[in-house]
């Protein structure tokens, strides 16, 4: 397969944070590959590290934060060994990044159409600017604002906000990146200006052949736009597989507990929602078995001292739990 | 626009009556008069409080003081300078000019040189230049205007002899330096702490966080994006350090003896010369009330967030 | 392709692979009870917020050390003046004007006696313009035992001694122009003494040595260092006592205000907004000059312990508490109001409110515990700059009144003779400098500590 070929690829990445208080493990050997034309999701509760993953790969750690073992390769290059300036140019060129609050995250003393603007001219030297003009209202108008003319020459507060998220993804898509990371960007809206985002991004993500990292929390987001989905628990992925044999065949007890802890629509009896119990570990002091044994209803001896490896379930899906491993006990004594 | 800026000027003048009206009742409530003299008499004093009004009831004196301030016109000195009129002592005598002169520079001072100190130290955080300034600016701001202005004319004036004291030419520029330091030295790490915080603040938005992930490099980013947003808190606070310049001047000008307004007016409380009081409390409240919805105005101009035709402030 | 990590099939892998590689035994796949699984967490203790801001304040240095040094600021006000025998006000004769570490005449003369005698009392380091004893009784009480002797007639320039003579111990009077160079003295008078002391007689006070006048003396002869201290003592309390009437009047005022809302709330704000936009500088001076001598006359003819306390602090103090009361409460109570409309909207408020308790009542047991933090830090930032406007306006001549000294009076006071005394100057602009600057960095570090949303 011609998708086959990976834009992506992360391997074992350690990303800490060094706070007074001690090493805060937020992302703890993750691996995995995107491919060209490819939407992945990236599902966990807060805290699981699915931002801070996100955040290594376009280099917009801040400190404490540091990328501490693994490697990030994009097209065939290795990201980590980017200089700052390569890493910049990278930056918005080749991936780009829309975030969760779009209040707070364009500048309020300059116009939409400024920013827009910026986001080419940092890029290309060349590009005059009438053309960077054009080119901004062109994508205003791609995301469906109308009377982009006028609308450029506005500043942020005078958007409403599912106009700002809009405006934000112009401004992310305007360089044509070939990978979009998307974090939580449906999260501070209203719902019904969430279904239009997704809507707009699915569109412009076959339009734009573009991949997209998009992280949430909400799994119903997840199958509206995804191809593949990883669940993320405590720094690690626990769970990865395609959207469909995720939310039909989940195999991971923490995912099973997140859909179980979402309403869905396509049922006629809805079930009561299930809560999963207890809160997230304490990263400064991560068990040393299962991290998400405390919580899971099927711990087990084991659980308590041993990290679970992953399990191969076939088709790329991969599930890190003993539970897998438990009926080979039976067949050791046959 | 404009309908702000008149709403605002009223309020102004509202203000300015409110401090004229606490001035003139505080002032009168002294006991004692501008003619107590160890020689004079009761009725001397009579006559000189019928000859310029003093024996009116006091709402009828303060409707004339209104009365005439609306003429431009600010009565004669009871004391300091008896007879002279008031205008020609503010004006004509240049000491309005001076202390306008060294309160403008100074802010000026202030301005350009605290804030890119601020922006310098917000830029280099963590190195030793933010280091030095911190410590540098955190002293600053705990040294007295009044200690600075001494141990300068004794370094500088009396032992070094580098500099002159003000009490001789007002010609050359040499003569201002001192004075200038004095009063915009504390400003000016005023300025650079609250410049520097606010541009780190600036610097922990989500917005610098979008124009990093767009790839703007990080001069442009400290620059473009994070200076503009740090100065609209900063602007607000120009309206208190022009007010404290004015103060300021009051223990600059007594400690290198620039005959300024400052001066004079410390001097015609301590005087009780009514009409100079009033005159000179007019002056500089007018001038710190302007000076605010200036800075004001400035602040709206350069937040966009706030629209100056609607009602909201 | 290839594989980018560690999978295991578990329908391929040979489980005793899978047993080596991991260690697993026959239990390994016992479910583990509740117990075990809570033994894998490790829990935070949680700490109260005062704990915790008590440790945040601890681990930052520079406001640990601005703390130790005010602490030493305050010893060196309150307690110092107990360790130096000089008063704010004693005007010593023949030793004004001295420099730092300097003695005035007779008092080297008088140090020349000292490790002479066990201790001694020389009228020469008497303050005042009498450095003589009068005729009449007096006692000494040393060592438990008590002298009481009587002078008949004048005694000038004398030091009396306590003096071992062989094994007796006498008490000597010696003329000051009998001690040598070299402090011996040949010509001595002894006095008799008994050891029931007249009835009003006169202690004296012997001493060891001559204190040494450490910042010098004032034009006066008073001494420079005790005048420091007590210069410190008036600016700190000064400082405390402003920022207390600005605690209570602002948060009085703001929380009535935020809580009431609606008209109430518009009025009192305006209010606040105007009394914001008077340049208060020069109603301060005004205030100055207005209120002393009213308060004075009230003070001369009320009899009420309060006031006994108020006019030992001076007009002048009491008129730049009176001024703070009056205008910088402004700020205080904007800060009030602003975290009282943000906590008014919170659900235990509203709690309270519907299980009717009186607005009195949800001021005190629940908006200001709230908003302590805010109080706290906002009130030690308003006591430097209470230092700072007393400072000032004692260096403008309208503070503290002689004898009195505060620190700004005290620059004000070196100011005329800057030229020749810069040290007088310098000793108490360094100190003000220093007291400044540690409460503003222990007001920073406190900000840092009890509001660490604000901390970056």
């Amino acid at each position: 397969m011609e998708d086959n070929k990976k834009l992506i690829e992360i391997k074992d990445l350690k990303v800490s944070f060094f706070t007074p208080a001690g090493e805060v493990k937020a992302v703890d050997g993750i691996s995995y590959e995107l491919g060209y034309n490819e939407v992945m999701g990236v599902v966990g509760e807060s805290g699981s590290g699915k931002s801070v993953e996100a955040y290594s790969i376009i280099g917009l750690l801040q400190n404490p934060g540091k990328v501490t073992g693994g490697s990030i390769t994009f097209e065939g290059e290795d990201l980590l060994a980017y200089t700052p300036e390569q890493m910049r140019q990278f930056r918005g060129n080749k991936v780009s990044m829309i975030f969760q609050n779009p209040m707070t995250c364009l500048n309020p003393v300059y116009t939409i159409g400024n920013q827009l603007m910026e986001a080419l001219t940092v890029h290309d030297d060349k590009i005059t600017k009438e053309e960077a003009r054009a080119r901004a209202i062109e994508m205003l108008e791609k995301v469906g604002i109308n009377n982009a003319e006028k609308r450029i020459n506005q500043y942020p507060h005078e958007f409403s906000g599912g106009m700002r998220q809009r405006a934000m993804i112009a401004m992310a898509l305007i360089c044509r990146p070939k990978l979009l990371i998307a974090d939580e960007p449906t999260t501070a809206l209203d719902v019904s200006i969430q279904a239009q985002i997704l809507e707009l991004m699915k569109e412009l993500q076959k339009k734009e052949n573009t991949s997209i990292i998009f992280i949430t929390h909400n799994l119903g987001v997840v199958a509206e736009i995804c191809d593949k989905v990883s669940v993320m628990y405590a720094g690690r992925i626990v769970e990865q597989a395609g959207v469909e044999e995720l939310f039909y065949n989940p195999q991971h007890p923490y995912t099973k507990g997140l859909l179980a802890s979402q309403p869905r629509l396509d049922e006629e009896e809805p079930e009561r929602l299930i809560p999963i119990e207890g809160t997230p570990i304490d990263l400064l002091n991560p068990p040393t078995g299962c991290n998400f044994g405390p919580r899971c209803k099927n711990c087990m001896k084991i659980c308590l001292t041993k990290k679970p490896p992953y399990a191969d379930l076939g088709d790329g899906h991969i599930s890190a739990c003993w539970l897998h491993f438990k009926d080979l006990k039976g067949k050791k004594e046959e | 626009m404009l309908w702000y800026i008149l709403k605002r000027l009223l309020a102004s003048v509202g203000t300015l009556l409110v401090v004229l009206a606490i001035t003139f009742f505080l002032m009168n409530a002294v006991p004692g008069s501008p003619f107590i003299t160890e020689k004079s008499t009761p009725e001397q004093i009579a006559a000189a409080n019928a000859k310029y009004g003093l024996d009116k009831p006091l709402i009828v004196q303060f409707k004339n003081y209104l009365v005439s301030y609306c003429h431009g016109d600010f009565g004669v000195s009871l004391k300091m300078q008896e007879g002279t009129p008031v205008t020609d002592i503010l004006f004509h005598q240049g000491k309005f000019q001076l202390s306008i002169k060294l309160g403008l520079i100074a802010l000026l001072v202030a301005v350009i040189i605290g804030i890119p100190l601020g922006c310098i130290a917000a830029y280099n955080r963590g190195t030793w230049l933010d280091g030095f300034l911190r410590v540098v600016t955190t002293i600053g701001v705990a040294i007295p205007g009044f200690v600075l202005a001494t141990l300068l004319l004794v370094t500088f004036a009396v032992k070094l002899q580098w500099l002159p004291t003000i009490s001789g030419s007002l010609d050359s520029f040499n003569v201002y330096v001192m004075p200038i330091v004095s009063l915009s030295f504390y400003y000016v790490c005023y300025l650079s702490k609250l410049t520097r915080t606010s541009m780190l603040d600036a610097i922990n938005q989500d917005y610098i966080r979008t124009a990093r992930a767009k790839g703007v490099t990080t001069k442009s980013i400290v620059i473009k994006h994070a200076l503009r947003n740090s100065l609209i808190p900063v602007i607000t606070y120009i309206g208190p350090v022009i007010a404290g310049i004015i103060t300021g001047s009051f223990v600059v000008e007594s400690t290198f003896s620039v005959p300024g307004l400052g001066k004079y007016f410390v001097q015609s409380v301590l005087a009780r010369d009514y009409t100079v009081i009033m005159a000179t409390t007019f002056v500089l409240s007018a001038l710190v009330i302007f000076m605010n919805l200036v800075v004001d105005i400035a602040y709206k101009i350069v937040d966009p967030r706030i629209t100056l035709s609607s009602r909201e402030d | 392709m290839k594989e980018t990590f560690a999978k295991i099939s578990p329908f391929q892998v040979d489980p005793k692979e899978l047993e080596e590689a991991f260690g697993l035994d026959d239990n390994s796949f016992d479910a583990a009870n509740d117990i075990e699984k809570e033994s894998m967490v490790e829990m935070h203790k949680s700490v109260s917020y005062w704990a915790d801001a008590w440790r945040r304040f601890k681990s930052n240095h520079v406001s640990m050390v601005a703390l130790g040094v005010f602490i030493i600021c305050m010893l060196f006000a309150f307690a110092g003046p107990k360790f130096v025998p000089y008063n704010y006000a004693d005007q010593l004769r023949n030793a004004q004007k001295l420099g730092p570490m300097e003695y005035s005449k007779q008092e080297q003369q008088v140090k020349l006696i000292e490790g002479k005698c066990k201790a001694f009392y020389a009228t020469a380091l008497r303050p005042g313009s009498i450095t003589a004893l009068e005729k009449g009784d007096y006692v000494i009480k040393k060592g438990g035992k008590t002298y009481a002797f009587t002078l008949d007639k004048v005694a000038e320039n004398v030091i009396i001694m306590y003096k071992p003579v062989g094994i007796e111990e006498e008490l000597v009077i010696v003329r000051m122009k009998d001690i040598a160079k070299d402090g011996s003295f040949s010509e001595y008078e002894t006095i008799q003494y008994t050891d029931t002391a007249a009835k009003g007689a006169e202690q004296l006070k012997l001493v060891k040595n001559v204190f040494p006048h450490l910042f010098g003396t004032d034009s006066q002869g008073r001494d420079s260092m005790v005048r420091t201290m007590f210069g410190a003592r008036v600016s700190i309390i000064i400082g405390i006592i402003a920022a207390l009437i600005v605690l209570l009047i602002g948060s009085i005022y703001g929380s009535i205000s935020g809580l009431a809302g609606g008209p109430v709330d518009f009025v009192m704000m305006r209010i606040v907004e105007l009394i914001y936009s008077i340049p208060e500088v020069l109603v301060v001076l005004l205030l100055q000059v207005v209120l002393k001598d009213p308060l004075q006359a009230w003070f001369d003819s009320s009899k009420s312990a309060f006031v006994k306390g108020l006019s030992d602090l001076g007009a002048g103090i009491v008129s730049i508490f009176i001024t703070f009361a009056l205008l910088y409460w402004v700020t205080m109570a904007r800060i009030v109001r602003g975290q009282v409309l943000q906590l008014k909207k919170q659900e235990y408020v509203t709690a309270a409110n519907a299980l009717g308790a009186s607005n009195g009542r949800i001021i005190k047991r629940h908006l200001l515990p709230n908003c302590v933090g805010q109080l706290v830090i906002t009130t030690c930032l308003q006591i430097p700059s209470a230092i700072f406007l007393e400072s000032f306006l004692s260096f403008l001549g309208m503070g503290v009144s002689a004898p009195m000294a505060s620190l700004g009076s005290l620059c004000s006071d070196a100011l005329q003779t800057i030229s020749l005394f810069p040290y007088r100057l310098i000793f108490p602009a360094i100190i003000l400098t220093v007291i400044v600057l540690s409460l503003n960095l222990v007001g920073d570090g406190l900000r840092d500590s009890l509001d660490p949303r604000l901390k970056k």
